[in-house]
């Protein structure tokens, strides 16, 4: 696949058998900046480099982004404790540098920025994500677990999977409708994760873009600044001519 | 063709707007509206009308009819917006663009509100519309005489499009040729668009279907102080560049030369009626922790289809109490959206979708009711360029999680999305009501939405994203992702010819309260497959011609006047109140 770079399709996951991508060791490295887990499919491109460009007040939003991480302070530690596992999950944050997102989303519940709406069979999103904690742990008990944090690594997946699929039972989760309320906890997620610059600098998103705007934007088209896609080259032989130490 | 279409036709772009000088009056260095000669009514002082919410109808009607001689004062629950100081190029940190307040949605197939389709502040929810300014058909306003479903409109397009064709002006509407509904051309002409949407239109031109470039409210050229768009994809988060239409640039500006005032951070909480005429005196509303009371001789809601309901419904009295112009249990039914999937198609090239506004390039071509499709009317086509938030979304709503979620993720690039409209039907049990029990921050019960689709509903969503995975296919995507979503919310007090079945009149007058109109989306019957904007605007600028004249049964300023009915003070430079 490396060879023929990303214009095939083969790495993705509905086109995989079993539909998971390749294993994460197997994917490129990042080589400038910082991307969660230093994976990304640009290495050499960091929006940051960029941030000269940007307007001020945007500038300053996205760098405290960056900058703060914010403290628990709404969620229980227990609570955290469990919820950090369960984000890290989600997101596929096995490893560091890791993008705070149960920070950025505590930060969010602690000074009540909701989103507008809430659904006549759920609580408040505060109280949704308390009561999603205890559920984690009803349902790895179920599987025969002490708790979520303490279960095997199978056992959580298996309990996330069935929290996306909707089919949690008992207990809390039969006064929690699963399926709305993982569409609660996984919105506030996604918007945490993929508000980052870091994720940006992973997935090759151009970020910022006033008052420069974009001018190439045909097929296949790119600003001179935009970062080039990993590996029409093959990856080792790429790292070895461009003597990059280490990786 | 007359010669007045060939001369149109040549000086496409050129033409200045006629009554609406919005654009020119706009400051060329900062991108804030100009506001300090905007005029200061008392409360005390009775206007010739006071409108709630300074949105797509609100902004209209201050505009026409302050140009009139109206003494008008808009209340607007949310901020006055400066683009330059309060807009970010940037996803998450347009969070306080939306409706965040509390509500509460239910039924059978809940709709999610807040950034989805709700905005305040002066522009209401077109800051952070994509830019799509299409019109309605001539057959949105008989789809009962036609199609056998929904209702029919009190009023023609016949009666909607002058003022379709002067908005387009006012926008300025940039598009192709546009051969669907009525055939008609768009001042300025159609934008580039990006990769993925040459990709799509390749595709769907394969299958049969034809996609055009537009229409949307994007300035292409400078119009008077606005610039032209540069293409950097923020359209859903504000425009920065003041390139994108809304009443905030387009209208309000103009409003303000002509006398209006704008009163911004000012949340209306109900309107008060006199018990023995029957006629509402003005508005009870929350400015800076303070209730005060706006006096006006007429009243105009314009809070679109939650907030209007919910004005409305707390608006008790012994003559209404069952709420405002609710003698007839109307009020807050037949609240619709469009049924809104969005398919997204993977090639070999970098599609980049970030780039260029992601309104680019649309179809009607399926807008009205054929019979082989096994439902009634139709949907529309369009493109949605989702940022990596909204995309991450599209991603876990087709169920990938965990490494695949971020895998796909990574492969951001080199998608491309389609969105639908598809037209659902009114219904009566989809409705707004007020919830006693939870109230915000001022005391105010809150809003719940109830939404369910019917079979219908069903049928054509599915049809539709079938369409939308066939043009991907025959464009050439290598893989599809499919998410369900809605989009745009209208009806909730519509209007009618029958007392018993509408809240309004065809004049947007509240049956029973003779000086009280509802002046946006919420009026509609029915939705179409169409953007709702220029259609609220059209509507609000048909109000404002038919006030003027006095057809609409409150006499217009300038007749008051003659008659000398009060002096006639000048407002005054002073905060009011």
């Amino acid at each position: 696949m490396a060879a023929e770079g990303y214009r095939e399709a083969g790495h993705l996951p509905n086109l995989r058998p079993g539909g998971q991508p390749a294993a994460p060791e197997e994917l490129p490295r990042q080589r400038n900046g910082v991307t969660p887990q230093m994976r990304g499919r640009y290495p050499d491109y960091n929006v940051l480099e960029e941030a000269d460009h940007w307007d001020p007040v945007t500038r300053r939003v996205v760098f405290e982004r960056v900058e703060s991480v914010p403290p628990i302070r709404f969620f229980t530690a227990p609570e955290a404790l469990t919820l950090g596992v369960f984000c890290d999950l989600v997101l596929a944050q096995d490893a560091e540098p890791k993008i705070p997102v149960l920070g950025m989303v505590d930060a969010k519940l602690f000074a009540g920025e909701l989103d507008g709406f809430r659904y006549a069979d759920l609580p408040d999103d505060r109280e949704t994500w308390r009561r999603v904690a205890v559920g984690l742990d009803v349902a790895a008990r179920q599987h025969g677990a002490p708790d979520f944090v303490n279960a095997s690594e199978d056992v959580r997946e298996r309990v996330v999977d069935a929290f996306a699929k909707g089919q949690l039972h008992g207990e809390v989760w039969d006064d929690l409708a699963p399926a709305r309320a993982w569409k609660v906890v996984t919105r506030a997620m996604l918007s945490a994760f993929y508000s980052h610059p870091w994720a940006w600098n992973e997935i090759g998103f151009g970020g910022p873009a006033y008052p420069r705007g974009y001018a190439r934007i045909g097929a296949g088209q790119r600003e001179n600044w935009e970062g080039a896609e990993a590996f029409a080259l093959d990856p080792v032989k790429d790292t070895q001519q461009r003597q990059v130490q280490g990786t | 063709m007359s010669r007045r279409h060939e001369l149109r036709t040549l000086l496409r772009g050129a033409l200045r707007p006629p009554e609406n000088d919005s654009a020119f009056l706009l400051d060329v260095h900062r991108r804030a509206v100009p506001r300090e000669r905007m005029a200061r009514y008392d409360d005390a002082y009775p206007v010739d009308l006071v409108i709630v919410g300074a949105g797509a109808g609100g902004g209209t009607l201050a505009q026409r009819l302050a140009r009139r001689g109206w003494k008008v004062v808009v209340l607007e629950s949310g901020p006055f917006w400066d683009p330059d100081e309060d807009w970010v190029s940037d996803e998450a940190g347009s969070h306080r663009l939306y409706w965040t307040e509390e509500r509460i949605i239910g039924g059978s197939d809940p709709v999610e509100l807040g950034k989805n389709n709700s905005g305040h502040g002066v522009g209401g929810s077109m800051v952070h519309y994509a830019g799509y300014c299409p019109r309605f058909h001539p057959s949105d306003f008989e789809v009962r005489t036609r199609d056998g479903v929904g209702e029919d409109w009190p009023i023609s397009y016949e009666d909607l499009k002058p003022h379709y064709e002067r908005l387009e002006l006012e926008l300025p509407v940039a598009g192709d040729y546009w051969p669907w509904g009525d055939p008609h051309r768009y001042p300025h002409t159609a934008h580039p668009i990006a990769g993925g949407a040459d990709v799509a239109r390749g595709g769907a031109r394969k299958l049969g279907i034809e996609m055009r470039v537009g229409p949307v409210g994007i300035t292409n050229g400078a119009f008077g102080n606005r610039p032209h768009c540069i293409y950097r994809g923020f359209c859903l988060q504000g425009c920065k560049v003041n390139a994108k239409a809304s009443p905030l640039v387009t209208h309000i500006p103009d409003a303000i030369e002509h006398g209006a005032e704008i009163r911004a951070d000012c949340m209306a909480m109900d309107i008060e009626v006199d018990e023995s005429s029957g006629r509402v005196t003005g508005v009870h509303y929350m400015s800076d922790g303070r209730e005060r009371f706006q006096r006006a001789e007429a009243v105009a809601v314009a809070g679109y289809s939650i907030e209007t309901p919910r004005l409305l419904l707390n608006s008790i009295s012994r003559r209404f109490p069952h709420g405002l112009a609710n003698n007839n249990d109307q009020v807050g039914r037949c609240v619709m959206v469009q049924g809104a999937p969005q398919v997204a198609g993977r090639f070999p090239d970098e599609m980049r979708m970030y780039k260029a506004p992601p309104p680019e390039i649309s179809s009607e071509q399926f807008y009205e009711t054929d019979e082989r499709r096994g439902f009634a009317r139709g949907f529309s086509i369009q493109t949605v360029g989702p940022l990596p938030i909204e995309h991450a979304q599209h991603v876990l709503g087709h169920g990938h999680w965990g490494q695949a979620l971020r895998e796909y993720m990574r492969d951001y690039n080199h998608w491309y999305t389609l969105g639908i409209l598809s037209e659902l039907l009114p219904l009566p049990d989809n409705r707004v009501t007020v919830v006693p029990s939870v109230t915000d921050r001022n005391g105010i019960p809150v809003a719940r939405m109830d939404y369910s689709q019917c079979e219908n509903d069903r049928k054509n969503i599915a049809y539709a994203k079938q369409t939308l995975h066939n043009i991907f296919e025959a464009g050439g995507a290598q893989d599809v992702l499919v998410t369900d979503r809605y989009a745009h919310l209208v009806g909730g007090c519509r209007m009618g010819a029958d007392p018993e079945r509408s809240v309004v009149d065809a004049d947007h007058r509240a049956w029973d309260v003779p000086n009280l109109f509802i002046a946006d989306g919420s009026v509609m019957p029915t939705q179409g497959s169409a953007n709702p904007a220029l259609t609220i605007m059209a509507l609000a600028s048909r109000l404002a011609e038919r006030l003027d004249r006095g057809r609409a049964g409150v006499s217009g300023a300038r007749e008051r006047r003659r008659r000398q009915l009060r002096p006639r003070p000048a407002p005054t430079r002073a905060g009011a109140g």
